[in-house]
């Protein structure tokens, strides 16, 4: 859920910049002269390689190992062949796929699936956000009793993803679908329930850190005007968090495109209101060879977005990512 | 003022639906849960008091992601363990009172020798009314069978002027007209003390014995037969000799499941799967570690251009959903149509044998996980201050003494915790296990595969493992997976010693 995801949304610029080795060192040998550039000489080729030559080779190989799954499901998205005989370039670039998981007979209801990945995720990340938000500000802006224990409580909470209690899980959602079908065993909705059960945890602490970075001046000046903790809370203290609660509110996004098996467990029964994690990956399941050229095709709609999200979000989290973070 | 009007408005809504599903939960029917709806009451008097009390203002702020946590993530944890002391699973899911109607509706049968009746199906007004069976016993006696029982009719009531006879009220249905509710007729039965009627065919019928009885003052289920007598014994009836009458019924075992780790038959499986589960977290760590490690520093070289660009790559593998790329990856290492196999030429059953598998997953969550770690290290380096590798430098420390003695412990300090959350995060990584391999190859005599880890051995019992629902003993095994990721999280909790920081 959306409690893999730890960054840390402090106003820290991001990785680039200040690394160590600034400061003038004797040199060692003749290649470390060359390759500091010390006494002027202009790099040779040799230099160049020892110095930096050699991490691009080490880099080209690691964009291969990165990149080769990925070029590969671009690949059996748009060629007409089976898993048995797809080539890294298909021969015949071709939107079968695509018409296969969306339009032809006996189809998947793979728009509904994607419909219900987006409900999923836009609520849950919504309400996660809203929940966390009111729990931050109380941690950081009101002193009670239990404050230290409540807060040490939520980092406890991490540690025990509700997915370990699935059987649990799995039999009370039963329960609840005895009275309220609508939000029982087999619903989106009642999978909303569960994810939202995992609202408050790291995030709460994340987000209380940047409150923490507010000024209190801000608040006190607010109350001398006469504000309620309320009014302080809704027009001043959100809308200058609003940065820290966009990231937070993607991450959980997502999070919850990328959940598999509560989705399964909670959704496994009901074809129709599967999320398109747990459709695509039943469908796949059932039959390898024949499913796999739409199977990438489906893959890569749900990806497109989480990707653009990633590629968005990473100078927010890759600093965040040493405070904390638990995927991996 | 207007914050006044919402916060009632959305009070009084909460009050409605609460009000309203307590309601549902008071009513009689499958729903029915009593133990629900007060613990609802509560939290509304609750949720009442603290929103309309002046003081409570943390509270106000607090209690709606602690509603959720308590309901969806706390109670949960604990009715895990509770189910963990009961028999819960395929023939023990239902309440006792309906296993006993269960028991004693499917023990109805025909006995030998049964009673054998003429049948004229009838309906009550009109061919398409209420069905009712007109029947005759061997000895010329009549009878009205309809949905509420058998009561016997005076012949002199029947109306046999034709050849179809019928009696006051009901008309008989011809061989057209039976034929065309066939499905009803099918499914019709007669009640009758100790049994009930069944058609046989549209001319006939015959009666059938309930021949398993509950008697409640005993608790005993009595064959009216043979006289064998079913006692109860861990949520089932069961005879002297030890047959089981089907269904159970969910009940409080004790410590069963717990013991059951440690029999036979599971002893040797549940070993395997523990430690393969402490092997492949310990393992995916380092390996991810080490490899981000050695990148960080490859990459942390200033004077390097398009390091940007590496890091952006990087990031996909991260970035895509892990459900997809564990799919993805099991496809590329089929042995027959992968591409691996087919680009590079090999012939290897990379998902099969004895140590493929596991070097396998291995290998793929090497892939999914050494762009994290990479960005952790290259995070943690820069936050090293340049001047004591200078120093150490400076002391004659050749690059690599300085490496090993002074940033390797510096950055070992700053990463340390993410290590030990990376090992529970993966301790539990269900994804790439059951996406990439479901635990096969599988290892006969047992629901756990060789290389499931205990996340997924536990949804094989609870879910798929072909043997029906063990969810008593899968909650067992999920307790015991809460007791270790504690351990985890109290042994990391020394490191981080988070809790001081708290301002």
């Amino acid at each position: 859920m959306s409690d893999e995801l730890v960054p840390e949304v402090v106003g820290k610029p991001a990785v680039a910049g200040a690394v160590a080795e600034a400061s003038p060192v004797p040199p060692v040998s003749p290649e470390r002269a060359a390759f500091r550039g010390v006494s002027g000489t202009k790099r040779t080729t040799k230099g160049w390689f020892l110095d930096t030559g050699w991490r691009h080779l080490v880099g080209l190989a690691v964009v291969v190992f990165a990149l080769f799954p990925v070029l590969w499901v671009l690949s059996a998205a748009f060629s007409t062949t089976g898993l048995n005989s797809q080539s890294m370039v298909p021969e015949e670039v071709s939107l079968d796929n695509f018409r296969a998981l969306m339009t032809d007979d006996n189809h998947p209801p793979f728009l509904t699936w994607m419909r219900n990945s987006m409900l999923v995720g836009a609520i849950t990340s919504i309400v996660t956000v809203f929940l966390c938000a009111l729990a931050a500000y109380a941690f950081s802006r009101l002193r009670f009793k239990g404050r230290r224990p409540g807060m040490t409580f939520l980092l406890l909470v991490q540690m025990f993803p509700n997915l370990l209690a699935l059987t649990a899980l799995f039999l009370f959602m039963d329960r609840v679908a005895k009275s309220f079908p609508a939000f029982g065993l087999g619903t989106t909705w009642g999978l909303i329930l569960i994810y939202l059960g995992g609202a408050l945890g790291v995030n709460t602490w994340l987000m209380k850190g940047f409150f923490d970075s507010i000024p209190r001046e801000l608040d006190e000046a607010a109350k001398v005007d006469g504000a309620t903790h309320a009014q302080i809370f809704f027009k001043v203290i959100l809308p200058l968090a609003a940065p820290v609660l966009a990231v937070i509110a993607l991450l959980s996004f997502v999070a919850s495109q990328s959940e598999f098996i509560i989705a399964d467990v909670i959704l496994g029964q009901n074809d129709q209101q599967r999320t398109a994690a747990v459709g695509l990956s039943r469908f796949i399941l059932a039959g390898f060879d024949s499913r796999w050229g739409p199977f990438a095709a489906g893959s890569l709609i749900v990806a497109l977005p989480v990707v653009i999200l990633w590629l968005f979000l990473q100078r927010f989290v890759v600093t965040g990512l040493t405070a904390g973070a638990v995927k991996g | 003022m207007l914050g006044l009007v919402v916060k009632f408005v959305l009070l009084m809504a909460v009050n409605a639906l609460v009000l309203l599903g307590i309601q549902v939960m008071l009513s009689a029917g499958e729903g029915k849960n009593v133990i629900y709806a007060v613990v609802a009451a509560i939290a509304l008097v609750v949720i009442d008091y603290i929103y309309l009390s002046p003081r409570a203002i943390a509270g106000k702020y607090l209690l709606p992601g602690t509603l959720f946590l308590l309901v969806f993530a706390l109670y949960p944890v604990i009715y895990t363990m509770y189910v963990s002391f009961t028999n819960y699973g395929t023939g023990n899911i239902l309440a006792k009172g309906q296993a006993i109607e269960r028991i004693e509706q499917n023990s109805i049968g025909a006995a030998e020798g049964a009673v054998r009746y003429d049948l004229q199906i009838v309906a009550e007004d009109a061919p398409t009314g209420a069905l009712a069976y007109l029947l005759t016993d061997t000895d010329g006696n009549w009878f009205l069978g309809t949905a509420e029982g058998l009561a016997p009719v005076a012949t002199e009531d029947v109306d046999q002027s034709t050849t179809k006879p019928t009696i006051a009220g009901y008309v008989a249905l011809n061989a057209g007209a039976a034929q065309d509710r066939a499905d009803e007729i099918a499914a019709f039965r007669v009640p009758t003390e100790g049994g009930e009627i069944q058609n046989d065919g549209f001319s006939e019928a015959f009666a059938k014995l309930q021949r398993l009885k509950y008697d409640s003052a005993t608790n005993t289920v009595v064959d009216t037969v043979d006289g064998t007598a079913y006692t109860e014994k861990d949520g089932a009836f069961v005879s002297a000799d030890g047959d089981r009458l089907d269904p159970g019924w969910r009940a409080f075992i004790g410590t069963a499941n717990y013991e059951r780790i440690n029999s036979e038959n599971v002893r040797g499986p549940f070993l395997r799967v523990f430690v393969w589960t402490f092997v492949f977290a310990a393992g995916s760590v380092l390996l991810t570690f080490g490899l981000g490690l050695l990148l960080a520093i490859v990459f942390s070289n200033e004077r390097m251009k398009g390091r940007k660009f590496y890091r952006l790559v990087m990031i996909v593998p991260y970035a895509l959903p892990s459900f997809m790329t564990a799919l993805v990856w099991r496809g590329m290492l089929n042995q027959q149509f992968g591409i691996i196999n087919r680009v590079f030429g090999f012939d290897l059953p990379w998902l099969d044998g004895q140590w493929m598998p596991y070097a396998s997953i291995l290998m793929v969550n090497l892939w999914l996980g050494f762009p994290y770690m990479f960005l952790v290290c290259t995070g943690a380096l820069q936050s090293i201050p340049g001047d004591l590798k200078e120093a150490a430098v400076v002391d004659g420390a050749t690059g690599f003494t300085a490496f090993r003695r002074v940033t390797l412990p510096l950055l070992l300090i700053t990463v340390a915790p993410l290590l030990i959350a990376s090992f529970a995060f993966n301790f539990n990584n269900f994804n790439i296990i059951y996406l990439l391999t479901e635990g096969r190859p599988p290892v006969s005599g047992s629901v756990a595969g060789r290389t499931d880890i205990l996340i997924s051995y536990t949804y094989k019992l609870a879910f798929s493992g072909g043997r029906g629902q063990d969810l008593g003993f899968a909650s067992a095994i999920s307790v015991i997976i809460f007791a270790i990721v504690a351990s985890i999280s109290a042994f990391s909790f020394r490191y981080t010693k988070a809790f001081e920081e708290i301002k």
